[in-house]
């Protein structure tokens, strides 16, 4: 359980260390592909806590929705239509429904001991 | 779990590049009125004291700039100048009015042979062009100053020792400003010159006054003889 929370710390401080920055222009992408990753590890997380947690499906989805995201941005930049506000939307909503499930799941655990 | 792990790692590893990038370019002006105050006040110092400086490197200029125009030697220099120009041993230009005399066309002369320029004529033209204001003068080519000699040798009209052979005889005026070219002009077009030169079978033609007239300097060195400078006991010049 403490691995997860052990590499994202690790990573955190892998990136702050590298001292390494993306130029302006491609800052959106990088936005939306954290936007992205967040969405799949919540909805890891929750997948965990229902125990229907395909390790496949997880790590597909995680490259997958950072690839469909960063792709649609820059189509968004090339038909000079913000495109990439509909993932931003698409992963909020499903970003709040998977931290409401997971709050749930939580406390239905900690009401039940 | 490994995979979540690299995963997870992933991820802390895009947040903390964002972070870093959004971060990175944001440097604010945080200062309020009063030290902006206080900045402002010192940037004007800088510049007051710029200028000042700037100041005195100019009077420092302009004092040297005195110095070498006042000069003792200066003086002399552009006395020694003047003086030169007076007497005819630099090129003069300025406004004034070019005076042209040439041979009449064969059919027109009764007496052929007789086409000498006659030294007593040209003086006379030369008095009456002085006469009207004129500062500098050259015949031919030949600058006319105070000792120039106008006379016929061999029966050649010779001025500064040199023939007056070739036609037409260029005479070159320079006045003081164009008004004064500009009435010479009249004037000379008014005179009785041109009739006493076609008795000589020589046609005088008097060209429109120009801005810009160019007289060549005296050619040789001016023999002064039979003068001294006088002795003053004191003071004088």
């Amino acid at each position: 359980m403490w691995l997860p929370v052990l590499g994202l710390i690790i990573g955190i401080a892998l990136g702050l260390l590298s001292n390494f920055s993306i130029p302006d222009e491609y800052s959106n992408y990088l936005s939306i592909a954290v936007l992205a990753a967040l969405d799949t590890l919540f909805g890891g997380i929750r997948a965990h806590l229902q125990n229907i947690y395909d390790e496949k499906v997880f790590v597909s989805g995680f490259f997958f929705n950072i690839a469909l995201a960063a792709s649609l941005a820059f189509l968004g930049v090339h038909l000079g239509v913000d495109l990439y506000l509909a993932a931003v939307f698409a992963f909020g909503v499903r970003l709040f429904q998977n931290i409401a499930v997971i709050r749930r799941i939580l406390i239905t655990k900690w009401s039940s001991k | 779990m490994i995979s979540f792990t690299v995963i997870t790692i992933i991820i802390g590893f895009m947040l903390a590049i964002q972070f870093q990038s959004v971060k990175k370019p944001v440097v604010r002006d945080t200062r309020d009125t009063w030290e902006l105050r206080e900045d402002l006040q010192k940037e004007m110092e800088l510049q007051s004291r710029l200028i000042k400086e700037i100041r005195s490197n100019e009077e420092k200029l302009a004092n040297y700039e005195t110095e070498r125009t006042q000069g003792q030697e200066q003086t002399l220099r552009s006395t020694l100048e003047e003086l030169k120009e007076e007497a005819g041993l630099t090129d003069v230009s300025g406004p004034g009015v070019k005076i042209e005399l040439d041979l009449i066309d064969n059919a027109l002369i009764f007496d052929q042979g007789q086409q000498v320029l006659s030294p007593e004529l040209l003086r006379r033209l030369l008095n009456e062009i002085n006469m009207y204001g004129a500062k500098h003068v050259s015949i031919g080519g030949q600058r006319v100053i105070n000792t120039t000699v106008i006379r016929e040798i061999a029966g050649e009209t010779k001025i500064n020792g040199r023939s007056l052979r070739n036609y037409p005889v260029e005479i070159l005026v320079i006045t003081e400003d164009m008004k004064t070219a500009r009435n010479l002009y009249n004037r000379m077009l008014a005179s009785n010159a041109s009739e006493e030169f076609f008795i000589d079978n020589l046609k005088m033609t008097v060209l429109e006054p120009q801005l810009k007239i160019t007289i060549p300097a005296y050619e040789d060195p001016i023999r002064i003889r039979n003068i001294e400078p006088v002795k003053s006991d004191k003071g004088g010049n």
